[in-house]
């Protein structure tokens, strides 16, 4: 057997180990009825529940925030996280949580927000400057 | 007919405008011209290829026009046009505001159609035989470009985005844009996100920029050979370019990370995001490209792998401008890139240049100088070869993961990354760097074509040994060991291939001077490689209020937002241990748009003396739309061997008064006493001492006072200071509340020390036991000044960057050689 046919066998394995040890880990976005059947770690996508209390009290402790989260499928839930508050978190538009549910809460171990707002501001400030003018 | 809008400067912009549509015609002109003159079988006619260098001169002149026509609407603050109101603002400062040009997309493309046409200059100049092939191609991907900023409706949709957008056109949804007189409502601009405020921004952009429009040199050489059937010709042509685009490239890509490491309060240089992932896809193919061109060059083996990286190298700049720009990444990236609408133009470019490489390796394959005899096993050139493909693996993971949501979109599924992705990249890209790094270092020992197989095998186990031996105590000492197994190999690796390397440099030194380059730039791999490792690896939390510092567990498995259990709040002037320090918050200081907070740290050495004292200020930058939160802005002590890098986490909701308030609200005589714990009474005489939660107050004398400030005493007034030391947290200050009887009323004036908490009032003076009463407000501690901040130690990360120093001093080296190598040859 050539050199080159054992390399592209060796190159093709590593790519089948690849895609294999990536699909075994690989999850899919889930919901928090979801999250309560298992034990494992999962990702949630869902929308900040603006009503509810952000909890953060740094005196009590500075590692421990909680809000509550409404998934895509409406379900509500409240969702704790071992840091502090995200910057704009209130003004999110989504929420990727993932973690895992603890008794009745999901415990979230990474939080990521989208706030377009933050880039294309184009409505917020187009207001702004409005009522600027109003003052004048 | 037109409505005519008051006070807008419509010139600049249609000129413009202009400028657009004629580099797009240019660059189209310049292909079909460049085309032909490729195909012209007369060799004396040379009327295409002037045409077709006229054209791309006038593409280059309209692309500096494009330039100067956006940077006088930006520098002149002319809101009236939607780029300049959405990325800079009249107080930004000269310097952000040659960066706001480059804050769009579109800005991005141009920066890259400009370093495009800087590059096809050169080319014109230097390519000699090679102009006309090459430089069609490069022609072509300048028409692309130029079609990425046209923005005019064309059969129903929108071909590309113009800089020149005006703001009423922009579909921004606001009835005042309709009005005559709208531009006298809009005042200023958005302004520039403020983590974008940085010299970073300055230069970043337009080095990553250049490292991705450099891909497309050696691509064009590739399909200039194929096409012409010059298959051997243009490999020795692109080496060069090839070492040019990997070097600018990944001194692009570190800039950004220590742009992030720097300013940006994610704690850390790499988190692996698939904006960061697909910044290094285009340098990893280019590298692994070189590596085997080089191999060709030597022995004439591995043709088809080599032209084959060289092109997905392009392929990859456009797929990575494709993931970044098109918006897809929106749930899995922190990076948020405006979405343009501009998706399937982005991938007609991939499309497109992809379809000539496939088409043109098909209908070439038969006559590709593609060798059937076998590499030696004990030659360089097999195990460069190996290298090669395992950087391309080590970048088919890359993609693999980091599409997900394009996979998701291309199939309808919906798959989410693995939950513990960092984890997930750093076992995996380690594995690959561990096999890389040793293959860099042995394949050092071996020839090309054939070598001295018992002298190789006594060298490398010999290096291999000494690796070893200094792997061990390394790992000890950094806490490495107790990670994942597979990063102690990459210790391994790396250590052994800058041995080995450095061998070579030592050779090279002594006479053999060309072969310098790939020494030095292995050595600053090997060494970024190994800053890397420790620093992220066992990377310190110090935020914690215990004794010494741990490895992050959070290494092999996803550590959160960043901040996860790392956090401390601490109150003003109290001072906290945290690992080795002992760190005081001092306060605050406003200097717009930043806050900064003075964070104290000291370490004492075992007699109880300071043996270190720094400050650092850690900021956070207010942001100037209503609502947004300010952004936090790391502040970092760099030390030789490692960093201690601090930044705010959390800040008390309601703005703190600051001290010239409150005492205005003492002078005033409002209540404040809301803000304090119930006050306590003390009747102490003169030279006594009070208690309270951080410290004691003595009470240094008693005095009648003659004056008091606008109030008017006569003899029979009485007022008196009783004059305080305070000592709050091993501090002191003065402080001397006033009692004073006035006509039949007797009034207190209460003093108050900020930084201790307290506000203190001499309540009554009881002559009879030669006593007064001190009472004593004291703030609870939650309505005093706090700030929760997160402290991170990164040990060894100056071999990071100084390891790319190297590594690029290396490529400058190697440039260098291969030009001569041309001139020579």
């Amino acid at each position: 057997m050539k050199k080159s046919s054992i390399l592209g066998l060796v190159v093709i394995a590593t790519a089948i180990a690849v895609i294999i040890s990536l699909y075994s880990k690989a999850s899919t976005y889930s919901s928090f009825s979801d999250a309560k059947k298992t034990e494992s770690e999962l990702r949630v996508i869902g929308k900040l529940d603006k009503q509810k209390e952000l909890y953060y009290d740094a005196a009590k402790d500075a590692n421990y925030f909680s809000f509550y989260v409404k998934d895509n499928k409406g379900e509500e839930c409240k969702v704790v996280f071992a840091g502090t508050k995200p910057q704009d978190f209130e003004h999110s538009e989504q929420i990727v949580l993932t973690g895992q549910m603890i008794g009745n809460e999901f415990h979230a171990s990474h939080i990521l927000t989208k706030c377009p707002s933050k880039y294309t501001p184009d409505k917020i400030d187009v207001t702004a400057a409005k009522a600027k003018s109003a003052n004048i | 007919m037109d409505k005519a809008f008051q006070g807008e400067h419509l010139l600049p912009g249609h000129l413009g405008q202009a400028f657009v549509i004629l580099s797009f015609g240019a660059a189209l002109l310049s292909t079909i011209s460049y085309y032909f003159a490729t195909t012209n079988t007369n060799k004396l006619d040379n009327s295409w290829l002037r045409m077709a260098r006229l054209a791309f001169y006038a593409n280059s002149i309209s692309i500096l026009g494009v330039v100067v026509c956006l940077f006088y609407v930006i520098y002149n603050h002319y809101f009236e046009y939607h780029y300049v109101w959405s990325y800079t603002s009249r107080s930004l400062p000269v310097y952000y505001i040659v960066s706001g040009f480059w804050n769009g997309q579109e800005g991005g493309f141009l920066l890259w159609t400009f370093w495009q046409a800087v590059l096809g200059n050169i080319l014109i100049r230097r390519a000699k035989s090679w102009e006309k092939p090459v430089m069609t191609v490069v022609s072509l991907s300048q028409l692309w470009l130029a079609s990425m900023l046209i923005g005019i409706q064309f059969l129903g949709a929108r071909i590309g985005s113009s800089p020149f957008l005006l703001l009423r056109n922009s579909g921004i949804d606001a009835p005042i844009l309709s009005q005559l007189d709208y531009l006298s409502f809009i005042k200023d601009g958005q302004g520039m996100n403020p983590l974008l405020q940085n010299y970073w921004m300055v230069i970043h952009p337009p080095t990553l920029f250049l490292g991705l429009a450099s891909v497309v040199v050696p691509f064009s050489y590739a399909i200039a050979g194929l096409w012409q059937k010059r298959y051997k010709e243009w490999i020795a042509q692109a080496i060069p370019y090839a070492l040019f685009a990997a070097m600018i490239l990944g001194t692009g890509v570190i800039m950004g990370s220590l742009w992030a490491y720097e300013s940006l309060s994610f704690g850390g240089f790499w988190a692996w995001d698939p904006v960061e992932n697909a910044s290094i896809f285009p340098w990893l193919i280019v590298l692994g490209g070189l590596h085997v061109l080089i191999v060709f060059k030597n022995t004439g083996h591995s043709y088809f792998t080599g032209t084959m990286l060289i092109l997905l190298s392009f392929v990859m700049v456009l797929y990575t401008s494709f993931l970044s720009r098109s918006g897809i990444l929106g749930e899995t990236s922190v990076h948020s890139f405006t979405d343009l609408g501009m998706f399937w133009q982005l991938v007609s470019y991939i499309v497109v240049f992809l379809g000539i490489s496939v088409w043109l390796l098909i209908a070439r394959w038969k006559e590709l100088p593609i060798t059937k005899k076998d590499e030696e096993t004990y030659s360089r050139e097999f195990w460069m070869f190996v290298g090669a493909i395992f950087l391309g693996l080590s970048c088919f993971h890359l993609v693999l993961v980091t599409s997900i949501p394009v996979w998701n979109a291309i199939f309808g599924t919906k798959v989410a990354p693995p939950t513990d992705l960092v984890g997930h990249y750093n076992v995996i890209q380690a594995s690959f760097a561990m096999v890389i790094t040793i293959l860099t270092g042995f394949t050092q020992f071996l020839k090309y074509k054939k070598t001295d197989i018992t002298r190789f095998f006594i060298t490398t186990g010999l290096y291999l040994l000494c690796a070893a031996l200094i792997t061990i105590p390394v790992v000890y000492a950094t806490g490495l060991y107790k990670l994942h197994f597979v990063f102690t190999l990459v210790m391994l690796g790396s250590i052994y291939s800058i041995l080995a390397n450095g061998k070579v440099l030592a050779d090279a030194l002594k006479g053999k001077f060309k072969l310098a380059g790939s020494a030095v730039a292995h050595i600053g791999f090997g060494l970024m490689l190994i800053g890397a490792l420790i620093a992220a690896g066992t990377r310190g939390v110090v935020s914690k209020n215990e004794q010494g510092t741990i490895a992050v567990s959070g290494f092999d498995k996803s550590s959160g937002i960043g901040d996860a259990r790392e956090n401390v709040m601490i109150y003003k002037n109290e001072p906290v241990k945290m690992g080795d320090y002992t760190v005081t918050y001092l306060g605050d200081s406003v200097a717009a748009p930043k806050r900064y907070f003075r964070v104290d740290y000291k370490r004492y050495d075992n007699d109880g003396k300071i043996a270190e004292e720094f400050v650092l200020r850690p900021n956070v930058l207010t942001n100037p739309q209503a609502g947004s939160e300010p952004s936090p802005v790391p502040d970092t002590k760099h030390f030789l061997l490692h960093d201690l890098y601090t930044h705010i986490t959390a800040l008390p909701v309601a703005k703190q008064p600051t001290s010239s308030e409150s005492e205005e609200a003492a002078a005033h005589g409002e209540s404040d006493d809301k803000n304090y714990d119930p006050p306590v009474a003390h009747q102490i005489a003169v030279g006594d001492t009070i208690r309270f939660r951080e410290g004691f107050i003595v009470v240094k004398a008693l005095v009648r006072e003659k004056t008091l400030q606008n109030i008017p005493l006569t003899d029979s007034d009485y007022a008196f200071g009783a004059k305080l030391e305070v000592v709050s947290n091993g501090k002191t200050y003065q402080a001397e509340p006033v009692y004073m009887i006035k006509g039949k009323n007797a009034f207190d004036f209460a003093r108050t020390v900020d930084d201790a908490g307290l506000k203190l009032m001499l309540t009554k003076i009881i002559p009879d036991k030669n006593k007064v009463e001190i009472t004593v407000y004291q703030q609870p501690e939650n309505k005093k000044p706090w700030i929760v901040m997160r402290a991170l130690d990164f040990p060894y990360i100056n071999f990071l960057w100084a390891g790319t120093v190297i590594m690029i001093i290396g490529f400058l080296l190697a440039i260098f050689r291969r030009n001569k190598e041309l001139k020579t040859t």
